[in-house]
């Protein structure tokens, strides 16, 4: 009943722990039921390894936080020799997620990826805590389109999945490029730019704002996408407890993404699957497929079709 | 690691906004002295890790200062209030058999873990000489003192035990020939700065239980991360997983 296709990936489950919340899904954490994951997906990788931002790297704001991690990471070569075949055998399906200064950068990864196997990437084309004073990739429905394009030509059978920032001016155009360059599957959302001021410290302190304030933000961002694409979303956003992942799915997600807030509520990925599964059989639905998108409509132009039970 | 709701068996007004906290303790694995639990204070979004202070079959104890909203929160929880925790969290102390004589070294409330650790040292019958430092009289824990156990004490304004730092009482000790066979300490950087000098002059091993604010406790978002020496310079290693207890030798500390 909560079986989901993701762009050719089949996961058991909607629930997707999604990249920087969980590391490289080496941590064996004994009071997670892996059963009620669908995938996993990996700390962002980069090409070299990266040290990562200077502390403070987290901030508690509001009743959300900021993150400035930057991207710490032991570069491809590492990851693949050192983590990728513990979190393989594992048997939780892997999705790995991938940053480039280029699109250069990342077909170099992609091939690496391919050649061990595995099966999904997420492109990260989002991250707000490195080269703040750049614009992000996908604040740019160019610069998306091409380095998508790039990556779809070195990727075969792989499925690629491109996660977008929500500080954008119309996210669906940037999606709709995704779409059209190969992306099989969109994330929505990154986390969103914020800063706090710390007073006594006499600072500021500048992250990505993640936690339950967020959510309308990323609702907002997959009603509209779902409208325009046909790709399958993985709803990401400010999810806390299982009803906040089941709006999501109503609103167009057919996946969600849990974040920081695993790490207040451990028990959210088996909440969020009771959450759906309830719907699901009060609305006496077949499966979680008849209900992504059931309070949202495809435009005309789009070429999704709206399912009905 | 686990993620539990135990109930607090007690809770108790120190003295300068320092509060005892007693938890049931219903964990299946053993927490060890260096170790932490990270607690859901409501309606704060992150959770806060607190070492743990003492221990037994009963309960878990931890020892905190109001410091900031969610310590100010806590101490206004109740027994019989539920709190969720995951713990027990990172590394421990090390313990050989060869260390039979140990200094342990404390600065305010980074003195947690270490009462914790002379409990359990105390009852493998190590010969220990305990250095707690604080601001002032209030500031030093009497009620968490284990007993047994041979104090040095030292205050910065000299109501209690000697006046100044307690690196200083540290210090003269060591250079006076008195050598333990390894050092634990937990306090600001700065003392643990300073005893990781001394650990290096007299060619003791040294374990320092460092602090940072974290997220998820757990080692998968790599927020806590503190500089340690590698071959070529230094790396940030995770205080929550890595950690909180490195080798004091370990610790990038020309960084800072």
């Amino acid at each position: 009943m909560l079986r989901v296709k993701i762009g050719g990936l089949a996961l058991k489950s909607p629930v997707i722990m999604m990249s920087g919340i969980f590391s490289y899904g080496e941590i064996d954490l004994k009071y997670l039921d892996y059963s009620q994951i669908g995938a996993v997906v990996t700390k962002t990788i980069t090409l070299e390894p990266k040290e990562g931002n200077p502390q403070p790297r987290i901030w508690e704001a509001g009743s959300g936080m900021l993150n400035s991690i930057g991207l710490q990471n032991p570069g491809i070569s590492a990851f693949v020799s050192r983590h990728l075949p513990g979190i393989m055998e594992r048997g939780v399906t892997t999705i790995v997620s991938i940053s480039g200064q280029d699109s250069g950068e990342v077909v170099r990864m992609i091939e690496i990826l391919l050649r061990e196997g595995v099966k999904a990437v997420e492109i990260n084309l989002s991250c707000p805590n490195v080269h703040r004073d750049k614009p992000m990739v996908s604040q740019s429905a160019e610069m998306t389109y091409r380095l998508i394009k790039d990556s779809k030509s070195a990727s075969g059978n792989m499925l690629l999945i491109a996660k977008l920032s929500p500080n954008v001016t119309d996210i669906a155009e940037i999606a709709v490029a995704a779409e059209q360059a190969g992306a099989g599957a969109l994330s929505l959302i990154n986390t969103v730019k914020g800063l706090c001021v710390d007073i006594e410290g006499r600072r500021i302190v500048e992250g990505g704002y993640s936690g339950p304030p967020i959510k309308p933000v990323g609702l907002k961002a997959v009603y509209e996408v779902f409208r325009k694409v046909k790709v399958p979303l993985i709803g990401i956003g400010g999810i806390e407890k299982g009803r906040d992942a089941l709006e999501y799915i109503l609103a167009g997600a057919s996946a969600v993404g849990v974040g920081s807030g695993f790490f207040s509520n451990p028990g959210l990925p088996g909440e969020i699957c009771s959450a759906v599964k309830d719907f699901i059989l009060a609305n006496k639905f077949k499966s979680i497929r008849y209900i992504a998108g059931l309070f949202n409509e495809k435009e005309e132009n789009s070429s999704g079709k709206k399912k009905r039970n | 690691m686990e993620s539990k709701n135990l109930k607090i068996k007690g809770i108790e007004d120190l003295s300068a906004g320092h509060w005892l906290l007693e938890l049931e303790n219903s964990f299946s694995e053993k927490p060890m002295p260096g170790q932490f639990i990270h607690i859901k204070v409501a309606p704060f979004f992150l959770r806060r890790p607190f070492s743990i202070a003492g221990c037994d079959r009963d309960k878990v104890t931890i020892l905190f200062r109001v410091a900031g909203e969610g310590s100010q929160v806590l101490s206004h929880a109740r027994k019989g209030d539920v709190l969720s925790v995951i713990g027990p969290l990172g590394t421990p102390f090390p313990l050989r058999r060869r260390w039979k004589k140990a200094f342990l070294v404390a600065g305010g409330t980074g003195a947690a873990p270490l009462f914790f650790l002379s409990g359990e040292l105390a009852g493998q019958k190590k010969d220990i000489l305990f250095f707690y430092g604080a601001r002032d009289k209030s500031n030093i824990m009497f009620r968490m003192l284990p007993a047994g156990i041979d104090f040095i004490f030292s205050t910065d304004d000299g109501s209690y035990g000697e006046k100044g730092l307690i690196t200083g009482a540290l210090d003269s000790c060591l250079k006076g020939g008195f050598l333990p066979d390894v050092i634990y300490a937990g306090g600001p950087r700065g003392l643990l700065k300073e005893v990781a000098g001394f650990a290096e002059k007299f060619c003791i091993p040294a374990f320092v239980s460092l602090e940072n604010r974290m997220a998820c406790g757990t080692g998968l978002c790599y927020g806590c991360v503190t500089k340690i020496r590698t071959r070529e310079g230094w790396e940030y290693k995770r205080v929550c997983k890595d950690g909180p207890v490195f080798s004091a030798s370990d610790v990038a500390w020309e960084e800072d």
